[in-house]
């Protein structure tokens, strides 16, 4: 077919490479169901409170005071996760098919090491990685004599 | 070893890509020297940031007389002169964005700003590798560098209003850029590639995967009209350049332009070449709207920075304006235009920075009253840029809004030329209305004297920054030639 089928035709036969993936879909939602189906039928129901509960043997669940703030470094954390998750992510092929890319992989992974590495010794050196630290307060606009742009429509209408 | 084949690995030819490497190297030298330094000094920032520029603007030179192959790494980077020409343009506004940036610092003495340098490097070597890009993936990827570096860098004085508009702008960004990413996805269903002159060739053909093209061009003009700030995707615009510290809005307002319309150039004129029919009509519509919304809506402003920003909006409808006449002719308008824009835009945020002395003081309009007698010198300047970004000879913008009308109306768009024209006339009007306050009224008894407040050092040396800018601004309207042959050796199409 080549890239230069109409519309519909391309759909057509993109729509049939999936076919496998629907039946496995198909398959996993009779499954889940069914099997919830069956432990409901034939289970036996004896509730009490701790069997009711989200964690039946851990903390009990806490409700969150309405607008209560999560500190900004929970989202520090977060970051640094993703910045170790994406290296290991491109290690991992890399590792698999070392040899076979030879010079070329070994020079590009050397470069991508040495750049989350930076990022790495900037975020330690900069206390990214030290819990006890406060973060600095938001500054003011004390020294600016224009107001913010909140609520401003976009438009400009001022 | 199992007797695997070896992966076909494209070949390693890196120096097409000297002037990023440079600028990502010394980004990182300044990261570590902030991060590793005991007492970090921002001359040492501001000397790593120029360095780093002033080598990367040598490699990009070295690059025009490039004779290896016109793509390399797998066709993913372009080693043409449109890429050097488009470069050596960014490079020298993020050294003007530098310098400037030194200057605010130095004077607002914000401390633990020493990632500014590093940042704005980061920004640079995403624009400058978005304009050399062959491949809608490595543009994407390159789009991310810039933005990325660019939200942060808006956010970086830690205001109220610069967070503000540091989380608007991310927030708009990240959503114009799922847009972009989706056209590049619909742009390979149509012709099974995302390499951009492989993707001329399949769209040359017989042309029955049109619909999809025309919709993963779509998609992909959201993006860029979003980057460039083309109504009706600038909502994001006034309140960015407003927010964010005035001398990261003149690089940003200058060099996006320049990175995304350089990228928009390739995917227009190479790319999609064979759908030019198809897509100018959309370029048409863009740039109409910019220039009406952007003249408009600046009248009605009461900061500069926000006036501004609105003209930017108009700016980017004149260089669609040029982008309709498909082929060397719109090309060669728009370059002309970014360069007369990076200027113009630059020197007038500068300006700005100048005028309201330590921070975000003195940004509203009515501040410019009577600035001829307090700043005669930024007075002048201030004046210099508006003409210019008016379009009123001699100054660059008048040249520049000459070639994008004639090359819309040699293509057949009079209708646009006509509305480009008329919105010109309405724009001047709050252009001039500046300089009426700074030559025509008394400056407020309240005032104080620029000098007064941040030392006439300060304010010289800033003020000599704008020098460049300035000089730029006349020479290209009076000697428009000296740059007119440079942009015409430097087309990005090869036939």
């Amino acid at each position: 077919m080549g890239p230069h089928g109409s519309l519909v035709s391309v759909v057509a036969v993109g729509l049939s490479d999936y076919l496998p993936i629907l039946l496995m879909a198909v398959l996993a939602i009779v499954f889940a169901v069914a099997s919830l189906g069956a432990s409901a039928l034939l289970r036996p129901r004896r509730p009490n409170r701790p069997k009711l509960s989200a964690y039946e043997s851990g903390n009990d669940p806490v409700r969150l005071p309405g607008g209560e703030r999560f500190s900004v470094k929970f989202y520090v954390v977060a970051m640094l996760f993703i910045i170790f998750d994406i290296e290991t992510i491109f290690l991992f092929p890399w590792a698999v098919t070392f040899r076979q890319l030879g010079l070329f992989g070994l020079i590009e992974m050397a470069i991508f090491i040495a750049l989350v590495f930076v990022a790495y010794v900037y975020i330690w050196k900069k206390g990214g990685l030290d819990w006890s630290a406060t973060p600095p307060e938001l500054m003011d606009d004390e020294d600016s004599d224009e107001p913010a742009a909140a609520g401003e429509v976009s438009l400009g209408a001022r | 070893m199992i007797g695997q084949a070896v992966l076909p690995t494209p070949e390693l030819v890196f120096e097409p890509l000297l002037p990023e490497l440079v600028l990502v190297v010394f980004a990182m030298a300044g990261l570590l020297y902030e991060a590793l330094a005991k007492r970090t000094e921002a001359v040492v920032h501001l000397s790593i940031g120029l360095v780093g520029v002033v080598l990367a603007g040598g490699t990009s030179l070295w690059l025009w007389d490039w004779d290896g192959p016109a793509t390399v790494l797998g066709d993913a980077v372009s080693a043409d002169r449109f890429a050097v020409l488009a470069r050596l343009l960014l490079l020298v506004v993020a050294a003007l964005g530098l310098l400037l940036g030194h200057q605010y610092f130095a004077r607002s003495g914000d401390e633990q700003r020493g990632e500014f340098t590093p940042l704005l490097l980061f920004a640079t070597s995403g624009m400058t590798l978005i304009v050399a890009s062959a491949d809608l993936i490595l543009t994407f990827l390159a789009l991310e560098i810039l933005s990325l570096a660019l939200y942060v860098l808006t956010g970086l004085t830690g205001r109220r209003a610069a967070n503000e508009a540091a989380m608007k702008y991310f927030l708009l960004g990240a959503f114009s850029s799922a847009f972009f990413l989706y056209g590049v996805a619909m742009a390979y269903g149509a012709t099974g590639t995302t390499k951009i002159a492989a993707m001329a060739l399949a769209l040359t053909g017989t042309g029955e995967a049109q619909a999809l093209a025309v919709l993963g061009f779509a998609l992909l003009a959201v993006g860029f009209a979003f980057k460039v700030s083309a109504a009706p995707f600038h909502m994001w615009t006034p309140d960015v350049y407003q927010g964010a510290p005035t001398p990261i809005t003149a690089f940003m307002s200058a060099a996006t332009k320049v990175a995304a319309f350089g990228a928009l150039i390739r995917v227009l004129d190479v790319a999609f070449q064979a759908l030019a029919w198809d897509w100018a009509p959309v370029v048409w519509g863009l740039a109409a709207a910019s220039v009406v919304i952007g003249s408009i809506l600046a009248i009605a402003q009461t900061n500069v920075k926000r006036m501004l920003a609105y003209s930017s909006i108009a700016h980017a409808g004149f260089i669609l304006t040029g982008l309709t006449a498909a082929g060397s002719a719109g090309i060669r308008a728009a370059m002309f235009y970014l360069v007369a824009y990076a200027a113009m835009t630059v020197g007038a945020f500068g300006t700005v920075m100048v005028v309201s002395g330590r921070g975000e003081k003195r940004t509203r309009i009515g501040d410019y009253t009577g600035l001829a007698r307090t700043n005669p010198i930024a007075a002048a300047l201030m004046t210099l840029f508006l003409l210019s970004l008016a379009g009123i000879p001699p100054t660059a913008g008048f040249i520049a809004k000459v070639n994008v009308f004639s090359a819309a109306i040699d293509a057949g768009y009079w209708v646009l030329a006509l509305i480009g024209v008329v919105t010109s006339v309405a724009a001047a009007f709050f252009y001039l209305r500046v300089i009426v306050l700074m030559y025509m009224q008394e400056p407020e008894p309240a005032a104080p004297s620029l000098t007064e407040k941040v030392g006439i050092g300060a304010e010289n040396s800033a003020t000599a920054i704008l020098a460049i800018p300035a000089a730029a601004t006349l020479l290209l309207g009076v000697f428009p030639g000296v740059i007119v042959g440079i942009i015409r050796d430097a087309s990005v199409l090869r036939w």
